[in-house]
């Protein structure tokens, strides 16, 4: 949606995490909330759930304040993976900056990872975003479950698209969590800087945007 | 119009009610009563949500307590706005749904009517086919049956000529021997009249002989079994000979006026030429039938003319002729205005798609009640 408010010099940015039903979207989301931190970072919100299966959506703000005063924001949102909620997903997707596609690495779950592509890929095509345009990261979780589909062989499937290399993660661990976001953010300034400037009219360049924004409790003071 | 996620203001997560319940509340822990609203005034902190300033806090005894109150009241907030959000969601969506379900439904709706149409063009499609089919089997039924005709002919003809040949010798050879018997019997009344009526009898047979001839004769042209498929016609014979078989149908009743004019032998086939012209004069005997004339007026026309270029054939009567809403249809196969069993309804089409072989043409121009003309236009080339 890359919302910007000229009379409050504020940017807003939406990032949804896509993919198979608990392929750990959530997990995700709840680890950036609490490996995040960036000069602004609200509440996780987590809607409805049943048997921790998203109902509605996970929603999370972050931001920062550049030196030049811009109000950045970014919204982070996960879908429900289970497929009877498409409409739900589609509405969420809507007005997309970026997405995260979060895979599942369990070879019994291959079939779903390609359906929930395809499915974004449909969905994109309704709420009238461009695939090969948009800003994404691919992760493929659940690193940590013995007998997951080998790295390069993934890695190998994957390297011909534009989200080469994929990032392996274990989000149940918070491995790779950050990694994927920072892919996601890199791709994201890319497209945002060509949109708003932001090196040029808002001094925030390519390192500021993903080190402000993807700052841990580890490397605040790095 | 607002998005599901766009950022709730105050008046969007409390009403004016549940706000005035809120600060008594809040006043009520507090050592001096608390206001919230959207200005800031001095000493006022910020109620946030979601990054998102959305009022200011005032009054309370201390800063300490402003702030407090202001945490529970973004904590409360929380809870708010989750719901404001799943609902507005719900909203979303709900809508979207059924915006979609009505997208489908017009789409469906649009098929079905394609499908219908599609269905209408197949049934059409489909008699057309079998139109074409039908008229390929009469095709074949037709050039079997003249086939077969022909050989029918050929074989009655071969049959035929020769008793009539010798009928015919002996009976000029019976006539002389009546000659002779004359002179041989008395002169009496009775042989006389005995000798008349046998001479009578003799010149009787030796006419329907000669009849019987010309009949085989017209048979042998009619279907040409002589002929080759393709080959010089004289229109002129084909007509006499179509004229004759159908005065031999109808009895010798017709009256059939030929003016037959010298035109150029044509290329094309005889066999076929003759049918066509005798479906026509069929036609226009079968009109005088069904015309309100009395039988001494009825009258068919046959005449012929030519340019150099083409052969033209006029065979015209003045019958019953053809109402205007069925003329478009007369070519049509099977079209047939006769009771059931009378005929196929075959004989113009037929007539058409010989002449189109031919590369001729067929013309009708008939007035209800006062009879019809057909023209035929045959290529001398
Ligand atoms: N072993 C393992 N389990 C994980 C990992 N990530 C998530 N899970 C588990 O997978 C289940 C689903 O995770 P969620 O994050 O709720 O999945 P989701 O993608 O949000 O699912 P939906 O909301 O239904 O679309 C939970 O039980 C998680 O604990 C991981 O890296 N390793
Ligand atoms: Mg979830």
């Amino acid at each position: 949606m890359a919302d910007y408010i000229a009379e409050d010099n504020k940017l807003t940015l939406k990032v949804v995490f896509y993919g198979p039903a608990l392929s750990g979207k959530t997990t995700n989301l709840m680890q950036l909330h609490t490996l995040l931190n960036p000069e602004r970072k609200g509440e996780l919100m987590v809607l409805e759930t049943r048997d921790d299966r998203t109902l509605f959506f996970d929603m999370l703000p972050i931001g920062l304040r550049s030196g030049s005063g811009l109000d950045l924001r970014l919204k982070l949102y996960t879908v429900p993976g289970q497929v009877q909620h498409d409409s739900t997903r589609k509405a969420v997707l809507s007005r997309a900056d970026g997405v995260v596609f979060v895979a599942d690495s369990q070879p019994s779950q291959q079939d779903n990872n390609a359906n929930a592509f395809g499915n974004l890929e449909e969905n994109l095509e309704k709420v009238g975003l461009d695939i090969d345009s948009l800003p994404m990261a691919v992760q493929f979780n659940k690193r940590d479950i013995p007998g997951v589909v080998e790295e390069p062989v993934l890695q190998k499937r994957w390297a011909a698209t534009p989200w080469a290399p994929l990032v392996m993660a274990s989000a149940l661990q918070g491995q790779g969590v950050l990694e994927t976001f920072q892919v996601l953010l890199d791709r994201l300034y890319t497209a945002v800087d060509q949109e708003f400037d932001l090196a040029g009219t808002h001094s925030i360049d390519r390192d500021t945007f993903i080190q402000r924004l993807s700052a841990s409790h580890g490397l605040h003071h790095a | 119009m607002r998005n599901f996620e766009d950022d709730p203001s105050l008046q969007d997560l409390l009403t004016d009610d549940q706000l005035q319940r809120l600060t008594a509340g809040l006043s009520a822990l507090c050592r001096e009563p608390v206001r919230i609203g959207t200005d800031r005034s001095d000493h006022a902190v910020p109620v946030e949500f979601n990054l998102e300033t959305v009022g200011w806090l005032s009054g309370g005894g201390s800063d300490d307590e402003r702030r407090a109150a202001a945490s529970l009241v973004s904590f409360l907030m929380m809870f708010v706005a989750k719901y404001r959000l799943a609902a507005n969601l719900h909203h979303d969506t709900t809508e979207a749904s059924y915006a979609e379900l009505q997208r489908q439904n017009e789409a469906l709706r649009a098929s079905e009517a394609r499908y219908r149409e599609l269905s209408d063009q197949l049934q059409e499609k489909v008699d057309e086919q079998v139109a074409l089919i039908k008229g390929v089997q009469q095709d074949l039924y037709e050039s079997a049956k003249l086939r077969s005709v022909g050989q029918l002919a050929a074989g009655v003809a071969h049959e035929i000529n020769n008793p009539i040949g010798f009928i015919n010798s002996n009976l000029g050879v019976a006539s002389d021997y009546v000659d002779e018997l004359q002179d041989l019997l008395p002169d009496t009344e009775s042989n006389r009249e005995l000798l008349a009526d046998f001479r009578d009898l003799i010149t009787e047979s030796i006419d329907g002989t000669r009849r019987i001839a010309r009949i085989v004769a017209d048979l042998k042209t009619f279907s040409s079994i002589d002929q080759a498929d393709y080959t010089l016609c004289d229109v002129n014979d084909l007509l006499r000979s179509a004229a004759h078989l159908l005065q031999t149908n109808y009895g010798h009743q017709l009256e059939i006026m030929e003016q037959l004019a010298e035109i150029p032998a044509i290329p094309g086939h005889p066999a076929k030429l003759s049918q066509t012209f005798y479906n026509v004069l069929d036609n226009a005997a079968q009109a005088l039938r069904d015309g309100d004339r009395e039988q001494a007026d009825q009258r068919i026309q046959i005449k012929t003319a030519s340019n150099g270029e083409e052969v033209l054939i006029v065979i015209q009567d003045n019958g019953c002729g053809i109402p205007d809403d069925i003329r478009s249809q007369v070519f049509d196969a099977f079209f047939t205005t006769r009771p059931v069993g009378s005929g196929t309804g075959l004989g113009l089409t037929v007539a058409r798609d010989t002449l189109h072989a031919h590369r001729g043409s067929i013309a009708i121009d008939s007035h209800e009640g006062s009879g019809t003309r057909i023209t035929l236009t045959l290529p001398a080339h």
